[in-house]
Parts: structure tokens; C-alpha cells; sequence
């Protein structure tokens, strides 16, 4: 197996606030109580950080302001990357560069949202492009990432012969999992006449395929393996790779080349093998960005986790599972937890590998693949326990 | 009721919507290798010409994908179900443009579906839409 490709950078904290749909608070208040939860789980000083990232489309706290409020004076390298769900995997990739070059010793990362009450994510446009599309897609009543996926979606499930009854196992099966996750903010048990009474959004999204329009923040410490030794309160998890990457169409995954079924992990996947030098037989932990959930069934089988034909299967067959061999999403993901444009379901992966996630606890997970879609544009990162 | 969106031509799509108010349904063409591209482009990114012009299609073409649309909070569509769908034409393997599939139930609509073109006036615009053919 190859060593990682990031020596010196590790995960050392995590924290969250509480996720709600109407959080009362700014997204300031909110980011910095992530960012000093994040601190305090790596057992440092707000005065460690001296370098910072996020990530936005829609609400957010730049980084400058955070800096201000953190009192920082020292700052090394700080970066707004513009974007939503297809960040929050290769921001881990970024922050373990600046720390290998030496750029920067401990690094902030964070994503803070009134996805909800503020912004709604499921209400503005892509952002992507100069803007010309807009007038080609609006007129006809196009608009926001459910029409985009939806359109995808109903291609590539009909090219599978996937049905809405394979939708309803995954979400049900999700729902489940969350049920043991406090923060979660939906964790009644579903049944399949409860997928099936919820209304349709775009076929074929029925409203319980969609994310939740989240208010919350999400931070992570990742520090030089130096600072780790005397500073973690976790175990520290290794950034053995990331990447980020796309095909054709870039943003509008709709006119992406020959097959307009194809999502950002159709391009990804080979890619984040090849520079972590592993095979999808390596990895036994899936954190996948589900914020629809037909995106779960193109990532399992693009990242090599099962054939086309077995699709139909895996949702039903238990290997998705708390205790199966490839357990997936198990803080309910994007669908049941909520929806911190995916760097919540980054944050899960991070907490089962240090072996902290209390009753939804995997056993014995050691390498987990975190992804972040964002149409035919995407990113994918690999953590391990083991440098 | 908040009405539908108008398109908002830039320079470069100009032609396009042109062509439409003439109704013709017409796409960008590189003159030098002849491939078509949709969305318009400022160069052939097949060949890099900036020898770009538009050319009539037939109108006719296929649903590759489609969505029907329940709840939206697109202007102007607030109401009834609706279907928007990519459709594949006959001129070049990859060449799509992007509609409502009108005239018949959304729930008729499949992957496949043959279709053809018309032009829904909407104020100084005729827009390009498509129904069973
Ligand atoms: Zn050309």
C-alpha cells in the first residue's frame, strides 16, 4: 500500500454547532462557535491558527471577518474558494498543501450557513459560467440544483433500470441511521408508505430524496503531524489524498458530453485511486455527498463499490450497514442529518475513524472516502488512521 | 402572478433568438470543421476557429432526459406540473437543446420520445419548445 501522499497534515478536531432550521443567530456566531469547538477537540489556542479556508455559494462569513472576530494576528495564508457542495472533500487537499509546503502550521477550515433561514440553497442559481446559460434554462422554468440533478438522475436511472422503490431502501435505510445521531435533524424512523406519501419535487425527487436547507456551522482543525503530537485530544486522521476534478459541461452536468447521466464521480474516481495508490478494496468506510439520493447509486458504482447490475442489491443486502463491509453515510448523511454543503458528512468520516462516534459506531474502520458533488465537477478525499 | 422569465440575449446569442422570432431554430456552426455547438461558444472548442455562424436544424429530436417539475420556485411557474427536458437532434451525436416538452400530459413524456419543434410567443420572444412529434 502506498505511504499517503500528504505527510505532515492531519486532522486533529472537528466541531459543529447545533443544526437547525432556523438558528436565530448570524452565520458569524455560528462560524466562530464551530471554529472554537473545532479548537478545543484539538486541544489548542484560537492563537495556534494561522492559516484559514472555506468555502461558499450563497450564505457565509469570509474569511477575513473570521479572522477579526478570532482576534488573530498572525495569519499566514488565508483562502474564500468560491463554491458549494463539490468543496468540501478537497478543502482537506488544500489545507494539507499549505501545510507540506510550510506555508502554514494549523489550519482553520469551516463552513457556517443559514442555509434555511437565510439563503436558501434550493433558491439561487449555480453561480458557474458567465451567466449565458441562464437565459437557455431559466425561461423554461429551470432553476436551483434539484432540476439539475433530477434531470441526471432520471437518465441514469433509466439506463440502470433503477426504480423509485430503490430510491425508498436507500433513504429508509438512511433515516435509520440517523435515528442514532442526536444531531441529526430528522431521526423518526421511515416506512416505504412514508417515502411514497411525500410529495414529488422533480421527478424523480420526491421531496425525502432531497437534503435538508440546513442553518449550522462546521470546522476542522488540520495541523502539521509535529503540533498533533502534543496537541490532540483524538486520534489524528490522515489526509492520504485528495483531488478535484470534472468533465465535460464543468458545472452544468446536463450537457456534460456523450452521456448527460454522468456526475462528477464518473470523472473522480479513477483519479483519487491513482494518487492515493489504493483500490476501492482498500476502503471501508463511505461518507458519499448525498444530497439527493439517486447521487448515492452513481457513486457506489462509479468508485468501484459495485457493478451496474448489482445496484438494485447492495441498497437492499445489508452491506451499506453500521456493521456491513462498506458502511455508509452513518450520521445519516446530507438526506437525514442536514445539509452543511457536505462538510458535516466530512466531519462523520473523521469522528468514525477515531473511533468517537458512540452509538453509530462502525467497528474497526480504518480508510474512509469522503466526496463533494457539484454537478460534472466534484471532489473526493481518502482519510485513513495509519499515515 | 409574477409572469415567466424572458431570455436575456447576450451578443453572442443574439442570432439564436433571431432566428427564433423568425421561427427557425438555429444553432451555432464552426465553419472551419463544421461541428455544432449549444450553448453558443466564443471559439470552436473542437478546433479553436472563431469562424462561428448559425445554421437552421431540422426541429426534429429526441428526449434524452426530462424531468416533470411538481414544486418549483422558478418565476412564473407556480401552477400546473411541468416537463423540461433535453433533447437530442439528429444533427451531431452530443447536440442538445434545452425545453419544455408542451401538448401532452407530463406524465406521457419518456426517455426516447420523438418530438418536434415549436415557438411559444413570450413578449418580444419565440421560444423554442418541443411536443410529440
Ligand atoms: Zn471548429
Amino acid at each position: 500500500m502506498t505511504p499517503s501522499r500528504f505527510h505532515h497534515a492531519v486532522i486533529t478536531g472537528a466541531g459543529c454547532t447545533e443544526f437547525s432550521r432556523e438558528s436565530g443567530r448570524s452565520v458569524l456566531e455560528l462560524a466562530i462557535e464551530a471554529a472554537d469547538l473545532a479548537l478545543a477537540d484539538a486541544g489548542m489556542e484560537r492563537g495556534a491558527i494561522d492559516g484559514m479556508l472555506t468555502y461558499q455559494l450563497g450564505d457565509s462569513v469570509v474569511c477575513a471577518t473570521m479572522a477579526r472576530s478570532l482576534g488573530l494576528d498572525r495569519l499566514r495564508w488565508h483562502n474564500d474558494i468560491h463554491g458549494g457542495g463539490s468543496q468540501c472533500a478537497s478543502i482537506l487537499g488544500e489545507a494539507a498543501l499549505l501545510i507540506e509546503a510550510g506555508l502554514a502550521e494549523t489550519i482553520l477550515i469551516y463552513r457556517a450557513m443559514n442555509g434555511r433561514s437565510g439563503k436558501r440553497m434550493g433558491q439561487i442559481g449555480q453561480g458557474a459560467g458567465d451567466g449565458m446559460e441562464e437565459q437557455f434554462l431559466r425561461p423554461y422554468g429551470f432553476l436551483g440544483p434539484a432540476h439539475l440533478c433530477a434531470l441526471s438522475s432520471q437518465l441514469y436511472m433509466h439506463q440502470r433500470g433503477l426504480s423509485a422503490d430503490d430510491l425508498a431502501e436507500l433513504v429508509i435505510a438512511q433515516r435509520a441511521k440517523a435515528a442514532k445521531n442526536p444531531r441529526a435533524l430528522l431521526r423518526t424512523p421511515l416506512t416505504r408508505d412514508d417515502y411514497f406519501a411525500a410529495p414529488m419535487i422533480a421527478e424523480p425527487l420526491r421531496r425525502l430524496d432531497c437534503c435538508l436547507e440546513t442553518d449550522a456551522a462546521c470546522a476542522l482543525i488540520v495541523t502539521s503531524t509535529r503540533n498533533a503530537k502534543s496537541a490532540a485530544q483524538g486520534r489524528p486522521i490522515h489526509i492520504r489524498a485528495a483531488v478535484r476534478g470534472g468533465g465535460p459541461g464543468i458545472a452544468a452536468m446536463d450537457k456534460a458530453g456523450a452521456d448527460p447521466s454522468a456526475i462528477f464521480s464518473r470523472h473522480v474516481a479513477p483519479l483519487i485511486y491513482e494518487a492515493a495508490g489504493l483500490a476501492p478494496s482498500h476502503i471501508d468506510l463511505l461518507q458519499l455527498y448525498d444530497a439527493y439520493s439517486p447521487l448515492i447509486l452513481q457513486q457506489l458504482e462509479d468508485f468501484g463499490f459495485c457493478e451496474p447490475g448489482e445496484l438494485h442489491e447492495i441498497v437492499r443486502d445489508g452491506r451499506l450497514a453500521q456493521n456491513g463491509r462498506l458502511p455508509l453515510n452513518l450520521n445519516g448523511g446530507l438526506l437525514s442529518e442536514g445539509y452543511v454543503h457536505g462538510l458535516n458528512n466530512v466531519i462523520e468520516a473523521v469522528t468514525q475513524l477515531q473511533g468517537r462516534a458512540g452509538e453509530r459506531q462502525t467497528p474497526g474502520a480504518s480508510m474512509a472516502l469522503c466526496t463533494g458533488f457539484g454537478g460534472s465537477m466534484g471532489s473526493a478525499a481518502i482519510l485513513s488512521v495509519e499515515p | 402572478m409574477t409572469a415567466k422569465p424572458q431570455p436575456q440575449p447576450t451578443p453572442l446569442t443574439e442570432p439564436y433568438w433571431a432566428a427564433a422570432s423568425q421561427g427557425k431554430l438555429s444553432l451555432q456552426r464552426c465553419t472551419a470543421c463544421a461541428v455544432w455547438h449549444h450553448f453558443p461558444v466564443p471559439r470552436c472548442t473542437s478546433c479553436g476557429s472563431d469562424a462561428l455562424t448559425f445554421e437552421p436544424v431540422s426541429g426534429h429530436g429526441t428526449v434524452e432526459t426530462f424531468t416533470i417539475v411538481h414544486r418549483s420556485f422558478a418565476p412564473g411557474f407556480t401552477g400546473a406540473p411541468y416537463a423540461m427536458a433535453w433533447i437530442a437532434l439528429p444533427e451531431q451525436a452530443g447536440l442538445r437543446v434545452f425545453a419544455n416538452v408542451t401538448d401532452c400530459l407530463p406524465e406521457t413524456v419518456t426517455i426516447g420520445m420523438k418530438v418536434t419543434v415549436w415557438f411559444e410567443q413570450r413578449g418580444d420572444f419565440a421560444l423554442p419548445n418541443f411536443r410529440p412529434a
